[in-house]
């Protein structure tokens, strides 16, 4: 078996992916393989550009690139030479530095240092101190086990893990949930700005991250990260994949994917098919990530609100640049019961069917079916069909979404935070989300006895959605659970935002409405009434 | 190539005659006594097995029997050839199949092409939709002949919406006819009737285009033109004070539970529906219609 831990050379990663392109390369027209060249030209001149005070080129980018623009005046031969030149340096930055002794160094340390992980600013301090993390962050599996129905898959097959994206604080805590569940290390696209924190940086490469530049935004650039992800697959790489793209900006499960990264997938097995590869198959294993308080939440709430959200798709100036905010936020997060639920749903193959314990597609009747046919003819020969491919993915995407909102755990945060969200709502019927987020603080105030009442409806709803499979809560039990639900709410909202979401004022409570937006926004898409 | 057929009545042979005229091998299932003129099999689930393409030529209310007992496999491609929605559930038939099998690549064909027209071999002519183009590519090479056109669509929710559309404004037109309103009120169903499917298209993401073209405006003309045409003639029977069928019924209800769930009205939907169901009197509904609030047309 090969995988993450029999790691590539850089040498063979490029080898690899200059074959994928030229093989690219040579089905374009001579159109289209200049405009191929020209749009790669255009594109980076102008990040050059746009980045030439921040973070100004590097003389060897820069000459690159002008290599690619006297091409474009040459013939076919020169073209492909420099796309390829450019391959060769695209491969070596994107590549992982994944370290075989680092990773077992740091899957040794993180059961007992998490808190320290996040909290450190030199890697070296990791490797004191105990830290019982069993109730804190919670791992669930759709087995109901302890990992060891994934374990069994993971040895036959190849697993692309595919989560919900909140924080980035995702990635490190899903690598820690691996190792907890004893799963071997999956590879993940990083971007280069989440390596700004020098300790997380140190782990995330060493932890499988490979390096996405979302600045790049040629298509030559995209297409050489898609075959790094099938070449990857293709060597048995376990692989996570955040299919929503970026963090969710209004803290929402994701209700679309983009199909790009997901779609690799599908090409990787039908790779592994046609050259009889040995273990082609390829799982996908949902995983639905709730947390009590998101370190970014203040930010990105902001960002979604901004119409001009999608332009910063790269934030870089968010809590967590700042290793101090990071170091704050997490010894408050950890300090917490249930702060931070993952739960491993339900693995299903490339198409969106769930699979049985050996990794066999089932039909909608649980009878076994041969996924092969999906992509073979009737003498199971594998037939390229791009266009089908893509209406596959989205079918396989729509699953993921479903199996999200399924695998969603409610907490306490989100739960008093819809309810008081709904009251906010029902006061102000004819203000707009953007509107109610204006209000003066004497408008967004609530008798406690109000809110109460709220949440103990509400939670009657989440219980029936619970008791019907579509959501999961994790919630105070019992007598007294809708006070235990509010207080548990307040306290830890009181922990950390530099604005309080819900704040206790005796017999009154005072809102932020931005961030109950935010928090409130884990309960959309469930029928409820009265959203913010 | 293998064309199976699931359904032995009218259409399902105009489907078969298509095929054959379009120089492959029809074959259909059936449940029952066997068809006249084509090869058959009771079997439908080793008739699907052995099938490119597989047409399903039975009412709404069949088809998830029909699919449970086919078993459509991972390799099947499924065009559904009937018109409506699953009247017990609301549910697009497109999606029974994949829902109750493993088959993903459905399609749906509609238009103004009539059983009887087509056996006579006059010409014809159908859309069909898939998000696969394959299946969409695939059926035109099933059907296509000097005899039928067969065009090409991506827009598979649009053609199963203006299908289901046709089936209960085809019941309005038949109102009209039965009450001798006159040629224009029949206009007017079919042009304000296919605006209200274009509300409601926009909002289920189909393209207005689709309702505009055969399987919309060409199939509802197609309909209003027949007197025996299954929509038209329960409006002609309604008129008479007569009931209808309880699929007619249904259609009626589905389609507009389906307005309601996407917030857009249908007023002669709500109408046909509301008559079909035994609340209204077929002239009262045409008045109640008439006295609607003045408006821009849209």
């Amino acid at each position: 078996m090969t995988g993450i831990l029999d790691r590539p050379s850089n040498a063979q990663i490029s080898q690899s992916l200059q074959a994928r392109s030229r093989a690219r390369l040579r089905g374009l027209s001579e159109a289209q393989l200049l405009a191929y060249l020209a749009d790669t030209v255009y594109l980076e001149r102008k990040r050059f550009h746009e980045q030439r005070r921040s973070d100004p080129a590097r003389p060897d980018e820069v000459a690159r690139i002008e290599d690619c623009a006297r091409a474009t005046r040459g013939g076919r031969a020169e073209q492909e030479a420099a796309l390829l030149a450019l391959v060769d340096a695209y491969s070596g930055e994107i590549h992982n530095r994944f370290s075989k002794r680092a990773y077992r160094v740091a899957t040794t340390v993180i059961p007992g240092a998490l808190s320290r992980l996040l909290t450190s600013t030199n890697p070296r301090q990791l490797l004191a101190g105990e830290f019982d993390p069993d109730h804190r962050v919670i791992l669930e599996t759709a087995a109901g086990d302890d990992g060891a129905a994934l374990r069994a898959l993971a040895r036959r097959h190849t697993l692309i893990f595919a989560p919900t994206h909140l924080s980035n604080m995702d990635s490190p805590l899903i690598g820690y949930a691996l190792d907890r569940l004893g799963l071997p290390p999956a590879i993940y696209g990083a971007g280069l700005n989440l390596f700004s924190n020098p300790v997380m940086g140190f782990f995330m490469r060493r932890l499988g991250a490979y390096t996405v530049d979302r600045r790049k935004r040629n298509r030559l650039y995209k297409d050489v990260l898609k075959d790094y992800s099938v070449d990857s697959l293709g060597r048995r790489c376990h692989s996570l994949f955040f299919p929503g793209g970026t963090r969710c900006r209004s803290g929402r499960v994701e209700g679309s994917v983009k199909k790009g990264l997901l779609g690799t997938g599908l090409i990787a097995w039908q790779e592994g098919l046609r050259t009889g590869r040995a273990d082609p198959e390829i799982l996908v294993v949902p995983l639905a990530l709730s947390y009590s308080l998101v370190l970014e939440a203040e930010t990105l709430i902001e960002d979604s609100l901004e119409e001009e959200g999608r332009r910063r798709y790269i934030i870089t100036d968010d809590e967590f640049s700042e290793p101090r905010t990071v170091a704050t936020f997490a010894r408050q997060l950890l300090d917490l019961d249930d702060a931070v639920v993952l739960r491993f749903g339900a693995p299903m193959d490339l198409l969106g069917n769930p699979v049985d314990a050996n990794g066999t597609s089932l039909g909608s009747d649980g009878a076994p079916i041969d996924r092969r046919a999906y992509v073979t003819d009737a003498e199971g020969k594998v037939q390229a069909d791009e266009q089908r491919d893509h209406v596959y993915t989205e079918i396989l995407a729509g699953r993921l979404v479903e199996a999200w909102h399924r695998d969603n755990t409610v907490l306490s945060t989100h739960l008093a935070s819809f309810a008081a969200g709904r009251l906010l709502r029902q006061a102000n019927p004819g203000l707009s989300t953007t509107e109610l987020v204006l209000l003066p603080t004497e408008e967004r105030t609530l008798r406690r006895a109000e809110l109460l009442a709220a949440i103990e409806q509400l939670l009657d709803q989440v219980r029936r959605l619970e008791a019907a499979g579509r959501i999961r809560a994790r919630l105070p039990r019992g007598e007294g659970e809708v006070e235990a639900i509010l207080n548990e709410a307040i306290s830890r909202f009181r922990g950390f935002h530099s604005r309080r979401v819900i704040e206790g004022r005796g017999d009154r409570v005072v809102l932020d409405p931005r961030l109950l937006l935010y928090y409130s926004h884990r309960l959309h898409r469930y029928g409820l009434a009265g959203e913010m | 190539m293998n064309i199976g057929i699931l359904g032995s009545g009218p259409w399902g042979r105009a489907l078969a005659t298509l095929a054959a005229e379009a120089g492959n091998r029809a074959r259909i299932g059936y449940r029952g006594t066997p068809p006249t003129g084509f090869p058959g099999s009771p079997n439908l689930a080793a008739l699907t097995a052995e099938s490119d393409l597989v047409l399903i030529a039975v009412p709404p209310s069949a088809v998830r029997e029909v699919v449970r007992f086919a078993r459509p496999g991972p390799g099947s491609r499924v065009v559904i050839a009937c018109r409506g929605l699953e009247p017990e559930t609301g549910g697009w038939l497109s999606e029974i199949v994949t829902s109750e099998s493993a088959c993903l690549r459905v399609g749906a064909i509609t238009g103004p092409a009539i059983a009887a027209e087509v056996q006579h071999r006059r010409p014809a002519a159908m859309v069909v939709a898939s998000s696969f183009q394959e299946v969409a590519a695939l059926t035109q090479k099933a059907l296509h002949s000097p005899t039928c056109r067969i065009y090409t669509s991506s827009d598979l929710r649009g053609i199963e919406l203006a299908g289901a559309a046709v089936s209960v404004l085809s019941v309005a037109v038949g109102i009209a006819d039965g009450l001798k309103l006159g040629v224009g009120v029949r206009a007017v169903i079919v042009t304000r009737g296919i605006a209200e499917i274009v509300r409601l298209g926009r909002a289920l993401g189909a393209e207005p285009d689709t309702f505009r073209g055969l399987a919309g405006v060409g199939d509802l003309i197609a309909a209003a033109g027949l007197t025996d045409h299954p929509g038209t003639a329960a409006g002609l029977a309604l008129a008479r004070g007569h009931a209808v069928d309880a699929e007619t019924v249904s259609k009626a209800a589905a389609l507009l539970a389906l307005g309601q769930r996407h917030k857009v009205e249908l007023p002669l939907v709500e109408a046909v529906a509301a008559i079909t169901a035994g609340k209204l009197k077929a002239r009262l509904a045409i008045d109640g219609l008439m006295r609607r609030e003045a408006t821009h047309e849209g």
